[in-house]
């Protein structure tokens, strides 16, 4: 692993909580049995995801890419504003998913009276 | 065994992730050459007039994504009400919601206009400060969800909501088509640009996320209304 | 010109939020703009592959700026050819869910109109897809598709199809992440998301982002594209899924998946091995799902596992790469658009009120069902290859290839597995034919609609196996596309606003 210069607080800050954020979701989508938890789980992991995504913009003493009347003169370094656009779009079609996927948790549960994974197996190979 | 297994998985998972992105210096301006930040940024501010790049990005440069985003939001809504369609016979019997305490019931008259204010300001002003129309759709969704659990028998109307929601998208697609139209490329500006950092800037950039503001506010409520109005199978 | 692609997305988009209003002013609407829209579309599309043939690639820019600062659109032979083929299966679903019985079975409209309307969105989602030249684009189009077809495949209410749609779904999520995964890499290193952008600087691009960006990418496409091991949830929804639905999974959705695969390995990222890999994972994809259809005894099973197969042996053909195999690649996109089609579509009257869509249920069916059942045999024969329909003329086509690259293994693993589907699939019109028939499960009749979508399907495998030069033509002109790289890049590049 080549962590070298790159090793400070703000990379283990951001980075590092964005994976563990992806790999926390990634548990539980895998490993609980209930679904409502497993939809929990993929939402994690999109949280991670996006996560991970906006900190790639990021720069040094940069400010948020809006020209304010206090900054539009100042030419200031500003953060890279398309991963913000990307993970707004990624965000709201994560909640898009998770909706759908919630909506088909409600129709499993009526139709089973349950929501635990093991029992709602009738299609086998 | 199965949760070693995943844990194995995930270790595995975890180190290559890890290692790939710590290669990716943080902070680090990474481009030598040409890239799109520097010319989104700089278009943003001298051409589109626009003072949040941020929406400039997202309502023009990469419009087309956001109607892709609208659409999939669209038909999410759908989608939820075909998965959850129900015969009017069937469904009878209790809800499966009930009423809260007083001091919800009472504040949330009172939180509820404000929180409707807040929404529109912040959709409104998507391309002067942080916002935008997803932001300040969802604020307004947030406004109806406080209410809907307020009160068990709160009702949004389904007709207003799915009438907003399409006129809010047609909104949407016949601003780009007005590009196509007069002669440019679709969704490309063709309204005045005004000056920066006044409400009125932008040409059609505040008209879009106005109309997105709406038809998120409206389907995000949509769904939630629709997911809590679950009602119980009555017991034969 | 008649027009332009980016109208091609933007007009059904216009139709889909008209719906609901145009519902309430008069029902059949509801059921009448899709196949409208699709009808406009397609002529739409034919035009614009006329004009792409002879001039070149269409460029489209979006929002008024050029590539690569803005979104563009490419319809090219090769992407051209594939919207215009998802477009035709489009309408001939269209036309087949018209009134379909079971869809349309409910007191109200509601259903009817997410019905048409999450079928529009569908095969708009996977025109998009293929005629994107931007990677985060494809991305939303992507879960646009996914969106709506987790929507369909749970549609019908008595079965299990929640359970195969929540499957999906989750399957479905792990590819987006991955796609974000690998989109974010490639944003970091190169600062563009413009496919013709990356193509030109990806040499810039070190090792381990390269490989990891592709791999992610190829795992990601390969849930989409059901290869092995990702194709697990491709059985539940193809037999959950109500039948034009099946159908155009098989015809429009797999397809999609397929290209993006196709044109990331062969546009965009030029890593040694990947062309092998597709051999690889192609034909264990056909091999395993072949052995896995041969042991079904449900038919839409039977089909899904066909289908995946058929998929494999594209990805191999796509591995063969060079004229020839791209070639043969795309005649057998093509071939098994139709076909596959005609076999969901007629197969699903052929077993429509039985509830586990047992092949015992199919018994004697010749008999009652004469023109169905015949449509159905057609379809199976131009499949396994049978002369002269128009499957022996794509398997032809790759076996050729395959044999003039000298890979003589190949050559040998595809004819048995030709010959495993030539077993199953004419044990079932055995069944249909010349076995007693002992179930009395109902029949139902098609409407004159289904029966119509059909007919036209049938025609065109009789059409393109007697005189294949009709598609031929194109298929050079797009697979000469698809190879041709650098134009592709300079052609979008230097594209200006006037």
């Amino acid at each position: 692993m080549n962590l070298g210069n790159n090793l400070d607080i703000l990379t283990i800050t951001f980075y590092g909580s964005a994976i563990l954020l992806i790999l926390i979701g990634l548990y539980a989508a895998l490993v609980k049995r209930s679904l409502i938890k497993i939809v929990i789980g993929l939402s994690i992991i999109d949280s991670g995801v996006h996560l991970l995504l906006v900190s790639i913009g990021y720069l040094q003493g940069g400010t948020a890419p809006i020209f304010s009347p206090a900054v539009i003169d100042k030419n200031p370094v500003m953060v890279d504003p398309v991963p913000q656009a990307l993970v707004l779009t990624a965000i709201v079609i994560g909640f898009a998913v998770t909706a759908v996927a919630l909506a088909l948790v409600i129709r499993l549960y009526r139709h089973h009276k349950t929501v635990n994974i093991d029992e709602i197996k009738n299609l086998k190979w | 065994m199965k949760k070693v297994i995943v844990l194995l998985l995930l270790a595995v998972v975890g180190y290559y992730l890890v290692d790939v992105f710590s290669q990716i210096s943080f902070g680090e301006n990474r481009y030598e050459g040409q890239n799109v930040r520097d010319f989104y940024l700089d278009k943003s501010k001298n051409d589109l007039q626009v003072s949040n790049s941020v929406t400039a990005i997202v309502v023009n440069f990469r419009g087309f994504d956001t109607l892709g985003e609208v659409t999939v939001l669209f038909l999410a809504a759908t989608a939820l009400g075909s998965i959850l369609y129900r015969r009017r016979e069937d469904a009878h019997g209790g809800v499966v919601l009930f009423s809260a305490s007083r001091i919800v019931r009472a504040g949330s008259h009172l939180l509820f206009a404000p929180i409707l204010l807040l929404g529109a300001y912040v959709f409104i002003h998507g391309h002067l400060s942080p916002g935008g129309g997803f932001q300040g759709g969802t604020i307004i969704a947030t406004g109806f969800l406080l209410m809907l659990l307020a009160y068990h028998d709160y009702k949004v109307s389904h007709g207003v909501l799915s009438w907003v929601e399409s006129l809010a998208g047609l909104t949407f697609v016949f601003a780009g088509l007005g590009g196509l139209i007069l002669g440019k490329t679709f969704l490309e500006n063709f309204l005045p640009v005004g000056t920066i950092n006044y409400l009125f800037s932008g040409g059609i950039i505040p008209i879009i996320y106005i109309a997105v503001g709406f038809k998120v506010g409206a389907e995000l409520t949509g769904v939630l209304y629709t997911l809590l109005n679950e009602k119980e199978y009555k017991k034969q | 010109m008649v027009g332009t692609p980016v109208q091609l997305i933007a007009i059904p988009l216009l139709a889909a939020f008209l719906m609901p209003l145009l519902g309430k002013a008069w029902k059949e609407l509801v059921r009448i703009t899709p196949g409208v829209v699709l009808v406009y579309l397609l002529y739409l599309s034919v035009n614009l592959l006329s004009y792409t043939i002879d001039n070149g690639r269409i460029v489209e820019m979006i929002a008024g700026w050029s590539p690569p600062w803005g979104i563009n659109l490419v319809f090219s032979p090769f992407s051209g050819f594939l919207a215009t083929l998802m477009l035709f299966m489009g309408l001939i679903v269209w036309i087949y869910s018209y009134r379909f019985k079971k869809i349309e079975d409910y007191d109200d409209y509601e259903p009817t109109i997410k019905y048409y309307l999450l079928l529009m969105m569908l095969i708009t989602a996977s025109v998009g897809i293929v005629l994107t030249g931007d990677i985060f684009n494809l991305f939303v189009f992507i879960e646009i598709l996914g969106i709506t077809a987790y929507g369909l495949t749970a549609f019908y209410r008595g079965r299990d199809g929640a359970e195969a749609a929540f499957k999906y779904l989750f399957i479905g999520s792990f590819s987006s992440v991955l796609l974000l995964l690998a989109i974010m890499i490639i944003y970091s290193q190169l600062g563009t998301l413009n496919m013709a952008d990356i193509a030109q600087k990806a040499g810039e691009l070190k090792p381990v982002y390269k490989i990891s960006a592709l791999v992610l990418f190829l795992v990601a496409l390969g849930i989409e594209a059901e290869m092995f091991p990702l194709n697990g949830w491709a059985p539940d929804a193809y037999s959950q899924a109500p039948a034009p639905v099946g159908a155009a999974f098989a015809g429009v959705v797999v397809k999609a998946g397929l290209y993006t695969i196709i044109r990331l390995i062969y546009t965009l990222f030029d890593v040694g091995g990947t062309y092998e890999y597709l051999i690889v994972m192609g034909m264990v994809t056909m091999v395993i799902a072949e052995f896995a259809a041969i042991s079904q005894n449900r038919l839409k099973r039977m089909l899904a596992y066909s289908s995946i197969g058929q998929m494999g042996l594209v990805l191999v053909a796509f591995g063969i790469g060079k004229e020839e195999g791209v070639f043969a690649a795309l005649f057998l996109m093509f071939n098994h658009a139709i076909i596959k089609g005609l076999l969901f579509l007629s197969g699903s009257y052929l077993v429509y009120h039985s509830k586990d869509k047992y092949l015992s249920e199919l018994n004697g069916i010749g008999k009652i069902m004469p023109l169905t059942s015949f449509l159905f045999a057609l379809a199976a024969f131009a499949i396994v290859g049978f002369p002269p329909f128009a499957g022996f003329w794509s398997k032809l086509a790759v076996l050729t290839a395959a044999a003039d690259s000298g890979m003589l293994l190949i050559v040998g693993l595809i004819l048995s597995v030709s010959v495993i589907e030539v077993v199953y699939y004419l044990r079932v019109v055995n069944r249909i034919y010349f076995v007693k028939r002992e179930t009395d499960v109902e029949i139902q009749k098609p409407t004159p609609q289904a029966m119509l979508s059909m007919l036209v399907l049938g025609a065109i495998i009789i059409a393109v196996g007697f005189y294949p030069d009709v598609i031929t033509g194109i298929l050079h002109k797009a697979s000469a596309a698809l190879l041709d790289k650098t134009t592709y890049i300079n052609e979008v590049l230097s594209q200006t606003i006037n």
